[in-house]
């Protein structure tokens, strides 16, 4: 095997020598600075970092190790190799000139390889979704299970999602009280009451007139809501309007009055209330009044004066009372009833399954499911109670749980094959919507009619036009632009007074909208750049200090001057590449390096000093402070790259407020590019940025590909995102353009075999030899 | 019948001396050093704590007998002969050796699994921590073979150092080389998980709910094999996986049947996560406490906040993160500040050592039957030092391990080798762990 490897090696290389005397070789270019450089350290008795170069070389021509060469290229490339203390070898260039040669010839003879996806358990927000849509039932994942763990940047990486025990009970206990919650079929407890009070300090006073409340509601039912509101106003005072809020969304609303009652009390006091409907779960509940202008002219001592004005100090739920409106969960999943008999049952279990396991189902499965009806109506249950048990089993079953692709020849690398229509409807409603396929669509896959002329284009329009695609700006640019770091980050409130959650997800909406309105409009991709309108509502605008905009609901706003446009003129991008305390120039430069321009910096070399960023503002000007930096060698290879770009942005403080003064020091947020395009501004680098678009793209189709396929790429995938961004680029990237080429792509169409290796194949090695 | 609750039960147990066997001894245990007929079982615990610590206020100035504690130390002054302070333990497994940056990444990957970690965001792997190790052979004995705990969510989204996936600065204990066990964090759901949900189900319909739940999972079980043909290996490995975990769920399930007690936590449902550090941490290790005392399990995880994470300890009067500030070279001012959250943090564990001191079980205390580690992955985090990595076990391992001193070991000893030691005494025998030398002399010796 070996010896074979090494006369193709010399065949090859023998062939150059034939060809022209002087042409570039592995002999002549690489050869000879593995001897000098590399070989003292990585020989067959050091092997350091486990590398024998010697051995290496052997192993096969490099574009068939190209694994292990890109590995010695990157580090190379990345300043790491060769070590400090050993000289970098002029002929170096040379070497990796001939290398990548070697590669790009390879790539041009590459076989079609569309790669193949891991089976891919749902991760949070899909089966939050899946359930929505298959039982009409709210269930929140991502308060119930533990975090996905991330691969290349998203959640949804088949590789990496595991099934832990502990997942595995929160899936039994969710797939109970969803199915449960979903037919009700189980009598509801008796009504309880749970008060809170400001005087058992359980509210949370938003301002004057509005408090909060986490309470858990344990049954979907009806609740009655109370409100106690001490205190009367002046006696011209007007009605007010009450509004009742669960999760930042508006319940409710009601008028109430305010002026003295004309009773008499020693405390004046007065309660309203409300009866609604409330799904299960864990809650903020938030009661106060809406637009109330009556407090504007109140000094502060008087606020909770009950003399002076009126107010909230508690809120009370009695519940659970039975709702006599039936439950849309109920209307989805009993389409005839199932008491009647087995006919009914079958066909509700087999309605069910087939959506669940986003197939057809077998008259095996389905019997084995209505079992579960039989097993409940022998314990004396009844025929409700059995659908709701094999809803549990359902909801548990890998068919449910994973989404699995099949292969004829599961282990054999070399067949390629079109994905079913069936698994192909999965692919797409995953992608477009982190949900399951519906009716239409998983009716065309299983009539084989999903590949018919134009069939899935027209299916991608009519998705991509449908509320559930929505999951994209959510799921895609949640992750793509770290918005979800949003809820992580603690800007410091000493030196960030105006941040708060009103704040927060004010710009996390504008973020979100303006990714759903560029996608929806089929914008081109160069307004993520440099768009000259944003969606802000009056919070946001007045952070911005956009005059004119009024009121909590958000709408589209012109921009007028350059300050803001794009995402990098974003306070939620620029939130979440600062500290907590101040911006950093290396973060956002790295951030735009990596989610915008495709070309992360490598990580930074062992051994090298951390930047001194602390003490930027207070005995340095930022600026002195990168320098001194980067008049280290090692440091200024990568830094020169990524500070020019954070230094474009330090018109932003660390939550994206506009400034022009940085301590006591005067923002300067001039560079110029490694393009050679020199900026004075933020909105000027934007500009300059544009310059850079098949950058970002080529970066644009890599992390929307990473993310429908749910895998990383590799080497492989490297023709077909060079085919769909040469696709793209005539009309000038209009965003839905990119869905359309990803799903009509290669690696999305179509998988193959995976070879066993001793890595891979067999059981997981849970202990270690002993 | 007179087992019917697992803390009454205790008590009962003592009244009638050594002559009746714990329960929790079924047919099923091995020859089992720590927990001979009578005696109590020895509990493990790590409580890992991210960026290093610093050492200046964390080493005394001196070996034997521990006298004054040095500031950080300072909140365990009162239990200072329930301690055992190490010096000089080791992982070079967290240094670069060619892997280049990412020391905590792989400093916290490594720390249990004694194992270089695969530097990557897809190909996660690291290997069997030296907990789960205990919990595969011991964890029969109890309703949870082990428990993993943290205080700090995930991050949500990009790169988490340099390379290394999130997987390994998320997690401490690893069931196998590439499946990690995330940490329960929500006080809510360690409550759900140790005593149920909190509604209080009658006989009949526990029972039912036991048989429903048994069926399921055969369901589920019947439906994995089934998917099994024509899958490629990764894809068999990921339903080896779930299956894997059918059956601990399974095995819960027959446990919890058997011991056929519900047990009374003797406290309120948590809501959810407080938004005080402190309290969270309280919160947690007071159902800890429970567990062990109820021996739901013997083994336990605890990942304080995660290796390189910027929490603020605003609580402290401190805004700047908390990574940020450990890279303070040598900025006196910076240094304060980590040293006070170091602090901070000891002060929550010493109170949960107080806990589990003033907690009677036998002729001891629960700390007694402990040997709980607190330690670090770095020592000093500015430099990302792999050396002499602040280490402390309280408790006595079920009268072993001698207390009350400083031991300094050879230099590089490798931390390996207290894992080895910690093994044995946990009734695991293991050759070899990771680069371990050997045992860890001297734990015993005054």
């Amino acid at each position: 095997m070996l010896s074979g490897f090494r006369n193709l090696v010399f065949a090859v290389c023998a062939g150059g020598w034939l060809l022209a005397a002087d042409a570039p070789t592995f002999e002549k270019t690489v050869q000879p600075v593995l001897n000098s450089t590399c070989s003292p350290c990585h020989n067959d008795r050091l092997a350091s970092g486990g590398l024998d170069v010697a051995a290496f070389v052997k192993t096969g021509p490099v574009a068939q190790s190209r694994e292990g060469w890109e590995k010695i290229l990157q580090k190379i490339r990345s300043g790491e190799m060769p070590p400090k203390g050993v000289p970098r070898p002029p002929q170096l260039d040379a070497a990796i000139q001939y290398l990548q040669g070697e590669f790009d010839k390879a790539d041009r003879n590459l076989k079609p390889d569309p790669g193949r996806v891991t089976a891919r358990r749902l991760n949070r927000s899909e089966y939050s979704n899946t359930i929505r849509d298959l039982l009409a039932v709210d269930f929140r994942a991502e308060k119930s299970f533990p975090t996905d763990d991330l691969g290349n940047g998203f959640d949804n990486i088949g590789d990496v999602l595991t099934v832990s025990p502990v997942l595995m009970e929160k899936y039994m206990a969710a797939a109970e009280s969803i199915a449960t919650r979903a037919i009700g079929a189980n009598p509801l407890p008796k009504p309880i009451e749970a008060q809170y009070h400001n005087k058992d300090r359980r509210i949370r006073r938003v301002d004057v007139s509005t408090i909060e409340a986490s309470h858990r509601i344990d049954f979907d039912g009806e609740y009655v809501v109370r409100f106690g509101l001490p205190g009367e106003r002046a006696a011209d005072a007007k009605p007010v309007e009450m509004g009742f809020w669960m999760d930042g969304k508006l319940l409710q609303s009601m008028p109430v009055e305010t002026k003295p009652s004309g009773l008499v009390y020693f405390n004046p006091y007065s309660e309203e209330e409300m009866r609604l409907l409330l799904p299960e779960g864990d809650h903020v509940f938030r009661a106060g009044f809406i637009d109330d202008p009556f407090v504007k002219d109140l000094t502060t001592k008087d606020f909770y004066n009950n003399k002076k004005n009126k107010f909230f100090d508690s809120i009370t739920f009695v519940g659970p009372y039975a709702s006599k409106v039936e439950k849309a969960s109920r209307r989805k999943i009993l389409i005839c009833d199932p008491a009647a008999g087995a006919a009914c049952v079958d066909q509700i279990v087999s309605t069910l399954a087939r959506r669940a396991y986003r197939r057809p189902v077998t008259r095996a499965e389905v019997a084995s499911l209505a079992r579960f009806v039989a097993l409940a109506k022998a314990g004396g249950q009844t025929a409700e109670q059995g659908i709701q048990l094999a809803i549990q089993a359902m909801l548990v079953s890998p068919n449910f749980l994973f989404r699995i692709e099949h292969d004829a020849f599961p282990t054999d690398p070399a067949k390629v094959h079109k994905i079913t229509d069936i698994e192909l409807a999965s692919r797409l409603s995953y992608f477009l919507w982190s949900s399951l396929p519906d009716d239409e669509l998983l009716g065309l896959a299983e009539a084989g009619k999903l590949r018919g002329p134009g069939a899935m284009e027209a299916q991608v329009k009519r998705m991509l036009a449908d509320p559930r695609s929505a999951a994209l700006a959510d799921n895609f640019a949640g992750q793509w632009l770290e918005l979800r770091n949003l809820d992580v980050v603690k800007p410091d409130p000493q030196k960030f007074p105006e941040w708060g959650p009103e704040l927060r997800d004010a710009m996390k909406t504008e973020t979100r909208l303006f990714f759903d309105y560029v996608f929806r409009e089929n914008r081109p991709l160069a307004d993520f750049l440099d768009a000259k309108y944003t969606f802000l509502n009056e919070r946001l605008a007045k952070f911005y200090g956009i005059p004119d905009v009024k009121g909590a609901d958000f709408r589209r706003v012109e921009l007028s001057t350059g300050q803001r446009g794009g995402l990098l003129g974003q306070a939620s991008v620029l939130t979440v590449s600062s500290y907590p305390t101040r911006t950093s120039v290396v973060i956002r430069g790295k951030y735009i390096l990596q989610n915008i321009l495709g070309a992360p910096p490598p990580p930074p070399p062992g051994d090298v000093p951390p930047l001194d960023e602390a003490a930027v503002g207070a005995s340095a000007s930022l600026r002195q402070q990168m320098e001194t930096h980067r008049s280290n060698a090692v440091c200024a290879s990568c830094h020169s790259k990524m500070d020019v770009l954070g230094f474009g942005l330090e018109n932003y403080d660390g939550i994206g407020k506009w400034r022009t003064m940085d301590g006591k020091f005067p923002v300067d947020s001039s560079g110029t590019l490694p393009n050679g395009k020199s900026f004075s501004s933020p909105s000027e680098m934007r500009a300059a940025l544009t310059a850079q678009l098949p950058d970002f793209a080529r970066c644009m189709v890599e992390k929307m590909l990473t993310y429908s396929l749910g895998r990383g790429l590799g080497a492989s995938d490297r023709l077909t995102v060079d085919e769909i961004t040469r696709n793209w680029a005539p009309s000038g990237y209009p965003f839905q353009s990119l869905l359309y080429q990803i799903v009509g792509s290669l690696p999305f169409q179509s998988r193959r075999g995976e070879m066993a290796t001793s890595q891979n194949a067999g059981k997981p090695k849970e202990v270690a030899q002993r | 019948m007179i087992l019917r609750k697992a803390l009454p039960r205790r008590t009962f147990l003592r009244g009638m001396g050594t002559a009746v066997a714990l329960p929790f001894l079924d047919a099923m245990a091995p020859a089992f050093a720590s927990a001979a007929p009578g005696k109590p079982p020895v509990r493990m615990a790590f409580v890992y704590v991210p960026n290093g610590i610093d050492m200046r206020n964390w080493n005394p100035g001196y070996e034997g007998k521990l006298e004054k504690l040095p500031r950080i130390l300072e909140p365990l002054q009162p239990y200072k002969d329930d301690i055992l302070l190490l010096g000089n333990l080791t992982h070079n497994t967290g240094r670069a050796l060619l892997d280049g940056a990412g020391d905590h990444g792989r400093c916290c990957g490594s720390y249990l699994t004694g194992i270089q970690v695969k530097k990557s965001t897809t190909d996660i792997r690291a290997g069997v921590s030296m907990d789960q190790i205990v919990a595969r052979q011991i964890g029969g004995q109890t309703r949870f073979p082990s428990l993993e705990l943290g205080l700090e969510d995930a991050r949500q989204s990009g790169d988490c150092d340099s390379g290394y996936s999130c997987a390994y600065t998320n997690n401490l204990a690893w069931r196998s080389e590439n499946q990690p066990l995330p940490p329960i964090l929500d006080p809510r759901a360690l409550f759900e998980h140790l005593f149920g949900n909190g509604v209080a189900l009658s006989p009949e319909a526990r029972v039912r709910q036991a048989k429903y739940r048994r069926s399921i999972l055969d369901f589920v079980t019947e439906d994995t094999h089934k998917l099994e043909s024509g899958l490629g290996p990764t894809d068999k490995r990921k339903l080896e996986e779930y299956l894997g975990s059918i059956r601990e769920v399974e095995r819960q399930l027959e446990k919890a049947e058997k011991d056929n007690a519900q047990i009374d936590p003797h406290m309120e449902k948590p809501y959810g996560v407080p938004a005080d550090f402190a309290e969270h941490f309280k919160l947690m290790t007071d159902m800890i406490t429970i567990a062990f005392q109820a021996d739901l399990t013997r083994v336990l995880t605890f990942l304080v906040t995660h290796e390189g994470t910027s929490r603020a300890y605003r609580e402290l009067g401190i805004s700047d993160g908390h990574h940020p500030l450990t890279h303070h070279r040598n900025q006196a001012d910076l240094m304060e500040k980590v040293a006070q959250i170091n602090t901070y943090h000891m002060k929550q564990f010493a109170a949960w050592v107080e806990k589990l001191k003033a907690t009677k079980e036998g002729d001891g205390t629960l700390l007694d039957n402990s040997m709980i580690v607190y330690g670090a992955g770095l020592s000093d985090g500015n430099r990302h030092l792999h050396d002499d990595l602040p280490t402390l076990i309280a408790g006595r391992g079920g009268n072993y391990i001698k207390t009350g001193r400083r031991v300094v070991y050879r230099r590089e000893t490798p931390m390996c080798n207290l894992f080895l030691t910690m093994m044995d005494r946990m009734g695991v025998q293991m050759e070899h762990f990771g680069d371990a030398t050997g045992k860890l002399e001297g734990l015993d010796l005054t």
